[in-house]
């Protein structure tokens, strides 16, 4: 079958702006090389007398021989003076650990954590990791943390610390003023002990738990629909109808990478292949998320339209369950008809569907938990007996402590994990109200927005410096363990509490204690020690015991109020904005982290920027384009931010992203963007992410940097997918060429005897998250090169992800004149995510064209590129058909440029010892992880067995939420990759061009209709 | 306390005459022999005891005085823990004292060798200060040698003898002018006046310089000289094979790996499992030199270079405590391999099975290590070509890579480059 959808990267291409036409008719160079001034007439015609340039050749003569003449430097080699019996010098040391609920390993090196990776036996991410714990290892040598605690601006000890805060409470206590603590989810048990046994020493003392991205109103509504106040965990991978409404399950909400999991193992090559089926997957969402680019069918809907959407699909499902229906305002037909085919699918899969918003609307919350009970889902899909402990803030709390506050009753007050100054709505309140308080402490580890404000800031340990635990699920507990002695006069929170009560208990002993006579009894185990060890080894421990068999739930709730409710909600007139937590950046607390920085946005390519997206149709009316500043206006705040055109972005509607703007993150983080969170508003007690702005254009414009344009695709058949119908009737479909492919060839074969590397990507399963480009940064020391030089399209990356768009109205005629009919189009667009690295080609167009042989093919089918023997002509550049070829234009490390953290010793430390550091003027590329090769190989050989499957695997298919990434030995005909490389949906990317990819692609399947 | 004791216990035993003592003691034991006793000491106690010093056990100077019943101290160092049972309270006394660390039965002595080693023992003992000194004095002249090192003396020496031989050349060169000038002149030919010469010293330069196929053969000589010596010193920048810096410590492969054959593997374990055969720890070291303090060497006193371990890792040999302040010893790296190089050991020592010498040299009989082996890609390549992999044969791993070089190469055999060995990304990545 042919393929006749057209595919484009960005508006750019699709409209073959001039810029963008100019700037791609140049090849290798986006930008103009300076030769011209270097080569004009002038320069050319002007005589160089003779004695100039025997002066200029002397000297050069003279300046290489002397530089020649350096003696060679003395190195240094310490050895420890007391080895620890675990580590050897030159091989990894492992560790599990938990960072931001994801249960992970932390590789060592002589010491020092320098990569994360998921843990593979953890029965709640699998082995799966986010990019924003994988850059959390970065955080670590962050050389703008503070590096002893503070007090009143000025540095001091921790004694002092202790003594001026237990003076000041005990002052708290005697005035009878109150005490709070305000505290991110921590979903610790011990550090939850430590805080008990506070305010039990305190009784004026209260915690009050605060998310900046809160999910209170699921919590809120369990309490209000079934008197369980919590949240829920979720399985997707018992589902065969997902339903999400503006829940970025894939890439923020609660636990994505989890979440992601699960939901591919409805959607992977092999669940593709056992059962000849997938699950569906309906959307409906205001901004293009990476779920919405995942969904089978995506509906545009307004945040306004969010709630009555719920309402009707709950009315439909309600007239087919007997219950009865609410009244709401009505929907537009074409919406209404796709809430009923929606309603259609779930209620033919019953007890296998799952319903979830991203709303942080009581009401809304309370008439999901309807419809799921009406699905039957409770038991089988969501699970509250069970439950998720990642978030548990409560936003009501927040307002109490604001009027405590500002009434003067509080007489100190403790931030630890939060940072309300930046991320509360109502930030000025909240700062006046602190005025007020007498003592305030942060336990931030940097001077941020609040700790600014604070008397004592006692700066806590960085997560891979820490004891600790938590509890992310009902009987899942989870192991923090250091990996590295702290690297600043940094001291863990629970200390300073720990010391105000007379047992003086470090807190490791703490956390050690409290597992033997809390958690160890409840486990069944026979032995503390061997299940703390095996605890410590595997990364956690299920106390089956707390395990509890999900039960079904019925609602049976008066819907009334909850219909006046959303009423009200959707009762709004103006352009509406969405505020959402972008995947690479979250809730903004790693803000300072160039690897997060610079890891383009997995929709719109953007990097080291906020922007507003904006829809083509407003943008259209309101004359704007891409990088135009706008204002945005809510009420007495206003931001002004470059607008980037969004397809897929609801019209009538903007999106900001959170988590950006931050003042006082550190040198790299500080200033980009603006802060979104003053636009949250509050409904039904909640923080709600959505409200009605006003948006002007200030006629200014502002540069961003993007990598979606960054070479074109002309038009080449490279994605290709098919339908969940056409699979089944022929697995092959969609992925044949669809152009003649006559295969002459000009080279050799080259023997591959031993092993032959290669790689599948399934891209039916890639989310598009950039987890693989973060951990290959980890792995491969990319260089971090800043906002400028991508502008100049010379990010480093060696892993991207192209995202394509497509049109979906039925019959929009595609012709290169006229792409789409109506400006509405854009609103309905169905995206493909294609991760694009080195494809290691057999018959590689790099290779023939290196004059000093510095691309090499080896014997296991790998394209080798030699840094040392590299003179940089870039001729492989720009005969790299798949445009994977990185150029060092500069020494990114040490470079007072590049401020990055290459630039100093510290942030060095991050630094992979077995790969090398390139230098300018060399040319790199991804290595399939050679270093892992090699390493994978050494350890079969010393063992002296064959080289089993999945030993070795490179860095991206090694972090992989999605286990999209597969690589191994295709040699090996039982190998995962060489059976994935057989499946029908395989196809290469530009074939026809005989090139020989050793990187094969398994088509995208589309569970819908056409 | 103990030292306290010892302390003045010394200071009485100088007071008194050493002939006194040992005429005092001459009737105890039988047939001393020191020269014996040393061999006997030597043998069997000096790897817990020293004579001036604690080590695992008591210093042995003055052991008689402290002993009541000398006949029990023979019976003591036969058969220890029988004397303790026994119940003589200055035994038990010791052995508390000493943590109750078992001393070992020493039942094959007879009582006069026990005579003999207690003897040399109260030799050794009251040699003390001559014998200081002497070292001192030895320590002084072995300075003062080495300080100087090539003597400026011995240059001067040189460059005068040098200017005297030059000297008398270019005499015996006039000398022989001369003598021609007057052989030809006795022929008869005609000769141009010396003072027309003396004008003109060079005047057979001269006449070189105006022949044209000698300046010509001269120049290209020149030109040749030139780019032979610039190439050969041109290929020599970076390499610097023999290269052999000064350590911190005087450690000498020569002694550890040569002479007690220790296995590289002991000290250098990460060879075997790791890229790097890394430099063994300080505590390593402590193994054995927590005991081996080479005091025989120094009259009594601890070996410099190991007091330097000691001092690292803030050791105090008398207490047998580590304190709190340890330095780490900064070695100085022998072989520089460039970064952009990945040399993996346990490959090579493990998997391969080669002699660490192959590459590092008769590291056993180097007093102090240098770099045998030039470490260049050309010296690397060579070996990949040229060894066999014999190795492959019993390794798994290799089986599938074996089958393809028989298919292919029937009969030839497989060395390192056959399987990819010469490959880029083999060592640079």
């Amino acid at each position: 079958m042919e393929n006749t959808t057209k595919y484009w990267k960005g508006l750019e291409e699709l409209e073959q702006s001039p810029a963008f036409v100019e700037a791609n008719s140049r090849g290798e160079f986006a930008e103009e090389l300076p030769v011209e001034n270097l080569l004009n007439d002038s320069v050319l015609e002007s005589s160089t007398p003779r004695r100039n340039f025997l002066k200029a050749m002397g000297f050069g003569m003279g300046a290489v021989t002397l530089a020649a003449c350096n003696r060679t430097p003395v190195h240094k080699s310490i050895p420890y003076l007391v080895k620890p019996e675990e580590i050897t010098p030159g091989v990894a040391t492992y560790y599990t650990t938990t960072i931001k609920g994801e249960q992970v390993l932390v590789k060592t090196r002589e010491g020092r954590p320098i990569k994360i990776e998921g843990n593979k036996l953890s029965p709640i991410t699998k082995g799966g990791v986010s990019s924003r714990v994988q850059a959390s290892v970065l955080d670590l040598y962050d050389n703008g943390r503070l590096a002893e605690p503070m007090m009143n601006g000025a540095a001091t000890t921790w004694e002092n610390v202790d003594a001026a805060t237990k003076e000041a409470l005990s002052t708290a206590a005697s005035n009878s003023k109150q005490i709070r603590v305000l505290a991110a989810s921590m979903a610790s048990p011990s550090t939850q002990a430590v805080l008990d046994q506070f305010v039990a020493m305190y009784p004026n003392s209260k915690v009050i738990t605060y998310d900046a991205v809160s999910n209170s109103a699921i919590i809120n509504a369990h309490k209000n629909s079934f008197d369980k106040a919590v949240l829920p965990s979720y399985n997707f991978a018992n589902a065969d109808v997902i339903v999400g409404f503006n829940a970025d399950f894939l890439g923020t909400w609660i636990s994505p990478v989890e979440f992601t999991k699960q939901y591919v193992s409805k959607r992977n090559a092999n669940y593709l292949r056992e059962n000849r089926n997938m699950s569906k997957h309906v959307q409906f969402e205001t901004s293009l998320s990476i779920t919405g680019t995942k969904a089978d069918n995506r509906v545009v809907i307004k945040p306004s339209q969010e709630g009555l959407a719920i309402a009707h699909l709950y009315n439909a499902l309600a007239s087919a369950n007997g219950a009865s229906s609410i009244k709401v305002a009505d929907l537009p037909a074409d919406k209404m008809e796709q809430i009923i085919a929606t309603a259609n699918l779930l209620n033919s899969a019953k007890g296998a569907s799952i319903v979830v918003s991203g709303s942080n609307d009581v009401s809304v919350q309370i008439l999901v938990n309807a419809i799921n009970s009406l699905l039957g889902n409770y038991g089988k899909t969501v699970d509250i007996d069970n439950v998720s402990f990642v978030k548990q803030g409560n936003e009501a709390e927040i307002n109490e402590l604001i009027a405590e506050m500002s009434k003067g009753e509080v007489g100190a007050v403790m931030f630890y994990g939060t940072n309300p100054i930046y991320t509360l709505p109502k930030a000025a309140e909240f700062k006046a109200a602190l005025a007020k308080v007498p003592f305030t402490l942060s336990f931030a580890d940097r001077v941020d927005e609040t700790a600014a404000l604070c008397t004592v800031i006692a700066p806590d340990n960085h997560v891979l410096e820490s004891w600790n635990d938590a509890m992310l699920q009902s009987g899942h507990y989870s192991i923090v363990q250091p990996t590295i002695a702290p690297v600043y006069n940094t001291r863990q929170a629970q200390a300073l509490f720990l010391n105000l009560g007379t047992s003086g208990m470090n807190y490791y002993d703490f956390v050690v204690a409290n597992w033997k006579n809390v958690i160890y009894p409840k486990s069944g185990a026979s032995n503390f020690t061997s299940f703390w060890n095996k605890a410590l080894q595997e990364g956690f421990a299920t106390v089956a015991s707390q395990v509890q068999t999900p039960k079904s739930y019925s609602f049976n709730k008066d819907l009334n109020q909850v219909a006046d409710s959303i009423n009200r909600a959707s009762n709004v007139n103006g352009t509406e904005l969405f505020l959402y937590e972008s995947v690479n950046m979250g809730d903004g607390a790693s803000a300072n982290n160039p690897w997060l920085l610079e890891l383009p946005d997995p929709i719109s390519k953007v990097t080291w920027d906020n922007y507003v997206a904006i829809s083509k149709k407003q943008a259209v009316e309101l004359g704007i384009q891409d990088e135009d500043v706008v204002e945005v206006k809510a009420g007495n705040y206003s931001i002004t931010l470059p607008a980037v055109i969004q397809p897929g972005q609801a019209n009538g509607t903007i999106s900001i992203a959170l988590g950006w703007g931050r003042t006082a993150a550190g040198k790299a983080g500080n200033d980009i963007g603006k802060n979104a969170y003053p636009f949250i508003v509050e409904v039904n007690g909640s923080h709600h992410f959505a409200t009605v702005v006003e948006i002007t254009k200030t006629g200014e414009t502002y540069p961003i940097a993007r990598t979606q344009i960054h070479g074109s695709i002309e038009g080449r058949d490279i994605v290709r997918e098919t339908t969940l119908s056409n699979y089944k009737e022929d697995p092959a479909s969609g992925s044949q060429s669809s152009t003649n492919i006559h295969m002459y060839d000009l080279w050799d074969e080259h023997r591959k005897d031993g092993h032959h590397w290669g790689m599948a990507i399934d891209m039916n399963a890639c989310t598009g998250c950039g987890a693989c480009i973060t951990s290959c940064n980890a792995e491969n020391n990319v260089a971090v090169v800043g906002k400028t030089e991508v502008r100049r399209r010379r990010e480093m990356h060696w892993i991207r992800i192209d995202r394509y768009y497509t049109f979906n109205a039925e019959g929009t005629s595609t012709s290169k004149e006229k792409e789409y009919n109506k400006l509405e189009d854009f609103e309905n667009i169905s995206v493909v995510h294609q991760p694009m690295m080195c494809q290691h080609c057999d018959h590689a167009s790099c290779e023939t064209v290196c004059p000093v042989l510095a691309s090499m093919h080896s014997s296991e089918g790998l394209n080798q590129q030699v840094y040392n023997r590299c003179v940089g002509t870039r001729y492989c550049a720009n005969n790299c058909a798949y445009k994977v070829r990185r150029f060092n234009w500069f020494n990114y490390a040490d470079n007072n440029e590049f401020d990055f953290h290459m630039n100093n010793d510290l942030g060095k430390m991050v630094l992979n010892p077995d790969v090398t550091v390139r230098s300018r003027g060399v040319m790199e590329k991804c290595t399939f992880c050679v270093q892992r090769i090699q390493a994978g190989k050494l350890q079969a050989r010393t063992e002296g067995k064959p080289l089993a499957d999945g030993v070795v695997e490179t860095a991206c298919a090694n972090a992989c939420p999605a286990n999209a990434i597969t690589f191994g030995d295709i040699n090996d005909p039982n190998s995962k990759v060489s059976q994935l490389l057989k499946n029908e949906r395989t196809y290469y990317v530009l074939e026809e061009i005989n090139t020989q990819p050793g990187v094969g692609y398994l088509t995208v399947v589309r569970n819908n209709k056409a | 306390m103990f030292k306290n004791a010892l302390l003045n216990f010394k200071k009485t035993a100088l007071k008194s005459s050493i002939l006194m003592v040992a005429v005092l003691f001459a009737g105890i034991v039988q047939a001393q022999d020191p020269a014996e006793g040393e061999t006997l000491f030597k043998q069997n106690c000096t790897s817990c005891h020293a004579v001036k010093r604690k080590v695992v056990g008591p210093a042995l100077a003055g052991v008689q005085e402290r002993w009541a019943d000398k006949a029990l101290l023979v019976k003591f160092i036969q058969n220890s823990q029988a004397v303790i049972n026994g119940g003589d309270a200055y035994s038990k006394e010791l052995y508390a004292k000493y943590n109750n660390t078992v001393m070992p039965a020493h039942a094959f002595l007879s009582d006069a060798q026990v005579g003999s080693i207690l003897a040399y023992v109260d030799v050794e003992a009251n040699k003390v200060e001559e014998v200081t000194a002497d070292a001192g004095k030895a320590g002084e002249g072995a300075g003062s040698s080495e300080d100087g090192g090539i003597s400026a003396t011995s240059i001067w020496t040189l460059i005068l003898v040098i200017a005297i031989l030059f000297g008398i050349i270019l005499v015996m060169n006039r000398v022989i002018g001369t003598l021609e000038r007057l052989i030809l002149q006795k022929n008869g030919v005609e000769i141009t006046p010396e003072i027309e010469q003396r004008g003109e010293p060079f005047a057979g330069l001269k006449q070189l310089a105006n022949n044209k196929r000698f300046v010509l053969i001269a120049s290209i000589l020149f030109v040749i000289t030139l780019a032979v010596l610039g190439y050969q010193d041109l290929m020599k920048i970076g390499i610097d094979q023999g290269y052999q810096p000064k350590q911190p410590i005087a450690f000498s492969h020569e002694i550890h790996a040569g002479q007690y054959k220790i296995n590289c593997q002991y000290c250098h374990s990460g060879a075997y499992k790791s890229k790097s055969a890394s430099i063994p720890s300080a505590n390593v070291c402590m193994n054995c030199h927590k005991y081996v303090q080479a005091t025989e060497k120094y009259n009594g006193n601890i070996s410099p270079e190991i007091s330097k371990i000691y001092a690292a890792l803030d050791y105090n040999p008398e207490t047998q405590a580590y304190g709190n302040n340890p330095k780490p010893i900064e070695w100085v790296r022998v072989h520089n391999l460039q970064d952009f190089v990945y040399f993996p050991h346990s490959q090579h020592v493990k998997v391969a099975g080669i002699e660490c010498q192959k590459c590092h040299g008769p590291v056993q009989e180097m007093k102090e290590v240098y770099q045998f082996a030039p470490l260049t890609m050309g010296w690397c390549i060579n070996c990949h070509q040229e060894t066999q992999m014999d190795h492959a044969k019993d390794n798994a791993y290799y089986a599938r890579l074996i089958k393809a070089h028989e298919a292919l190469k029937k009969g030839e055999s497989m060395t390192v480059s056959n399987i990819g060995g010469l490959e880029c990304v083999k060592c640079h990545y």
